[in-house]
């Protein structure tokens, strides 16, 4: 029988933690999401000499605090569920900032086990770590490894094993702090271990005591539900005023304060410093990608090189797809044709069939290669630099330069990048990012701007709408963040150092995204277009086009029949120019109808699995909110657009 | 031209009386300095301690974006890009260069 262990990796941004999480699990991994949150939960399994492990792969992050929802999420899941071996991941080229996060673990008296990783980018910068005095002094296991190549992984499993079965004693390191420091957690100590005894079973009394003394709201909340719990909170307080008075601090500072001596200390006991770094290759790339002026035509070029290749990419395995799927979906349609009543038949065809195939060959081409390049990007460490170049312009929309990520996303598909808005800080920002990430056209829209305008029209009235697309949202997006209370958040982000990306790497997190896209969209646009075909075989498609003729028609200047198309694009914005040129000959409309048409198309709302992306990420008002906005501006300026564009365009 | 109007953010800087004191944008590429304190919220003021910028700590200015953007610092062996409103509430003392460069 094998035996059953839990392990979770835990560690700073940055620092490997997910390469040394695809090495261990390969493709074996379920990506979803924590109970009841917004944070990823990414876990899988493997087997190791009679062991399966489950292998969780706790959220990127600096600090056990309780700055996010991540930290909240990975400090609990390791004081409650405590799982039997914690792996914390550890930068050897920035020992000194991760060995703050590995106190702050032994703090919670977690059973861990440490990989150094990326010893080969440390050595190369000149820095070189003693393993066995780091691991004497934290009194845990210390493996290195270089998880991009796979090196160390073995010892990693092996070591983990040793330590569950009690080959390998841990001795962890006691975390102690200043004198007056000291002094006060264990006064507070005594206090909690007193009242609290239930609450002392799930977290250390001491860590308990330290995260009062840091006014952790969170931990502080919890005491509201013990007896004496009024009580220590206001023994805290009073020694925390102590404590910053002797040290005129704030109390989480002066705690972080201490923690950094001790990482420092340690750090330094246990590195040599060889030869001085030269500059490197690396660093010239980034005094270049970061250059006040030389850094901004670099990232238009990176942005229309990646687009380039992501229509390119995506025309070709669109077309080789179709030529596949629609020959196969049809040959299907034939055999059910004989079998089942005509309206059944019409209900699967188009509302099954035709909704899988139109996710296939439209949504993944484009999706595919656009994963594949972000990965790339992602892995070498660009787009914090990116977003170091754009920070400026996102504020004035109230963010700040992370929220260029998810915008860039937005350009591929709407919903990954709503749920990249989470790398932003606050609900607030989370909202602003993704209500201007559903007006970024996705691949899906570029197909109708593109298709219809761009190829009708032309080219420059189709960047015409991109550019006026760009700066609605950044119009909108001030307005959104005058309009919405609370304050902005400043940047502050790790400028990682660049890197070259890993194949490995790469492929598995373009495979497991496009697993997790095909999981949240593939059922949403089936029942989508299985509903919306019931529909039309009832008429009442009919009836609603009929009812919004004043609006396509009168409104917006659309032929009645572009009613249709306008509503099942909501299954997928594509699906609105397909239905279009089967209804009416597209060269039939006018330069205005198709401008207005791809207008419409671009800004309202964004989609049925981009609504269900915001849902569950920001919940249903804000969903809600989003898409009515967006549809009422969609219908506004098309309206708008329907009458001012004859006076500029000659017809 | 959108990009000029940042100057509201700098005014709120300390008051010259701090004597040697500096906001961490008044340093110039290169210039390193020792963290005295970072002023602000309490939980601006903890995070930038999670992330090592604690009082005592010596802290490089890498660069300066364009367009009063973000800066890049180096604390603690590790690169982090600062929001011109938060680089402008830390204080630092700067650390004498001696050789120019």
């Amino acid at each position: 029988m094998t035996k059953q262990l839990r392990v979770a990796l835990a560690g700073n941004a940055n620092v490997g933690k997910s390469a040394i999480f695809n090495q261990l699990t390969g493709l074996n991994q379920i990506v979803g999401n924590w109970p009841g949150k917004t944070v990823e939960r990414a876990e899988g399994t493997l087997h190791f000499k009679g062991y399966t492990i489950r292998v969780i792969d706790l959220p990127g992050i600096y600090s056990l605090s309780a700055f996010s929802l991540e930290e909240i999420v990975s400090r609990d899941y390791i004081a409650v569920e405590k799982p039997d071996i914690i792996i914390n991941v550890v930068d050897a080229s920035a020992l000194e900032r991760n060995l703050y996060f590995t106190l702050q673990l032994l703090e919670l008296e977690a059973p861990i086990v440490v990989a150094l990783n990326q010893v080969d980018f440390a050595a190369k910068k000149g820095i070189r770590i003693d393993v066995n005095k780091l691991s004497e002094a934290l009194g845990v296991p210390v493996v290195p490894t270089v998880a991009i190549t796979g090196s160390g992984i073995n010892e990693l499993l092996t070591t983990v094993i040793a330590v569950v079965n009690g080959e390998k004693k841990l001795q962890p390191l006691k975390v102690r702090f200043g004198a007056e420091v000291e002094k006060q957690v264990q006064k507070l100590k005594k206090f909690v271990e007193h009242s609290l005894p239930q609450l002392c079973e799930v977290y250390p009394a001491k860590w308990i005591a330290v995260k009062l003394l840091e006014r952790d709201v969170d931990v502080a909340g919890k005491l509201k539900n013990y007896e004496g719990g009024a009580e220590v909170l206001e023994h805290a307080e009073k020694f925390a005023l102590e404590l910053e008075k002797m040290h005129g601090e704030p109390s989480p500072v002066i705690l972080a304060s201490e923690r950094y001596s001790i990482a420092s200390k340690i750090a330094k006991e246990a590195t040599t410093v060889e030869a001085p770094p030269r500059i490197s290759l690396e660093q010239k790339l980034d005094a270049l990608t970061t250059h006040k002026v030389v850094g901004y035509p670099i990232l238009a070029s990176v942005i229309a090189a990646m687009f380039t290749l992501i229509f390119w990419g995506g025309s070709y395995l669109s077309e080789v797809l179709d030529f596949i799927f629609q020959g196969l979906s049809s040959y299907i349609g034939n055999i059910l044709a004989h079998f089942l009543p005509s309206s059944a038949a019409t209900l699967i065809n188009n509302g099954v069939l035709g909704g899988l195939v139109a996710g296939i060959t439209i949504a993944l081409p484009y999706i595919v290669p656009f994963y594949i390049i972000l990965a790339l990007l992602e892995d070498s460490g660009y787009l914090p630099r990116a977003a170091f170049l754009m920070d400026n312009l996102m504020h004035k929309m109230g963010l700040h330069g992370k929220a260029f990520i998810p915008l860039i996303l937005g350009y591929g598909c709407s919903v990954p990048a709503c749920i990249g808005c989470r790398i932003m800080e606050t609900e607030r920002e989370r909202l602003l990012a993704a209500f201007a990430v559903t007006l970024i056209p996705c691949a899906a829209r570029t197909v109708v701007i593109l298709g219809l305008v761009g190829r009708f029209v032309g080219l420059h009235a189709a960047l015409a709408l991109y550019a006026f697309d760009l700066i609605l949202i950044f119009i909108l997006g001030r307005i959104a963040f005058k309009a919405l209370p609370g304050e902005p958040v400043g940047l502050i982000m790790e400028m990682p150092p660049y890197k070259k990306p890993s194949l490995r790497n790469v492929l598995t997190k373009t495979w497991s995204r496009t697993k997790d896209f095909v999981y949240i969209a593939f059922p949403i646009i089936v029942a989508g277009s299985l509903t919306i075909t019931a529909l039309n075989i009832i008429g009442f498609i009919a009836y609603v086009t009929a009812g919004a003729s004043p609006l396509i028609n009168g409104w917006l200047g659309l032929p009645v029949e572009a009613g249709i198309p306008l509503i099942f694009g909501v299954l997928r914005k594509e699906l609105a120019l397909i239905l279009l040129a089967e209804l009416i000959p597209l060269n039939s409309l006018s330069a205005v109808q198709m401008i207005v048409f791809a207008l419409v198309t671009m800004i309202y709302i964004p989609c049925v699995a981009t609504v269900a992306a915001l849902l569950k990420e920001l919940g249903w008002k804000k969903a809600l909110a989003i898409t009515v906005v967006d549809v009422a501006l969609a219908l506004f300026l098309g309206g708008v657009a329907y009458r001012i564009l004859p006076l500029f365009m000659p017809s | 031209m959108m990009f000029r109007k940042r100057r509201g953010l700098q005014r709120r800087e300390p008051p010259k009386n701090e004597g040697a004191l500096k906001a961490l944008t008044e340093l110039a590429e290169g210039e390193k300095g020792v963290i005295v304190k970072a002023l602000g919220g309490f939980g601006l003021v903890r995070r930038l301690a999670d992330m090592g910028l604690t009082p005592g700590v010596e802290v490089k200015l890498v660069r300066k974006g364009s367009f009063s953007g973000p800066v890049e610092i180096e604390v603690r062996g590790v690169a982090l890009a600062l929001g011109l409103g938060v680089a402008s509430k830390v204080l630092v003392k700067p650390i004498k260069d001696e050789h120019h460069d």
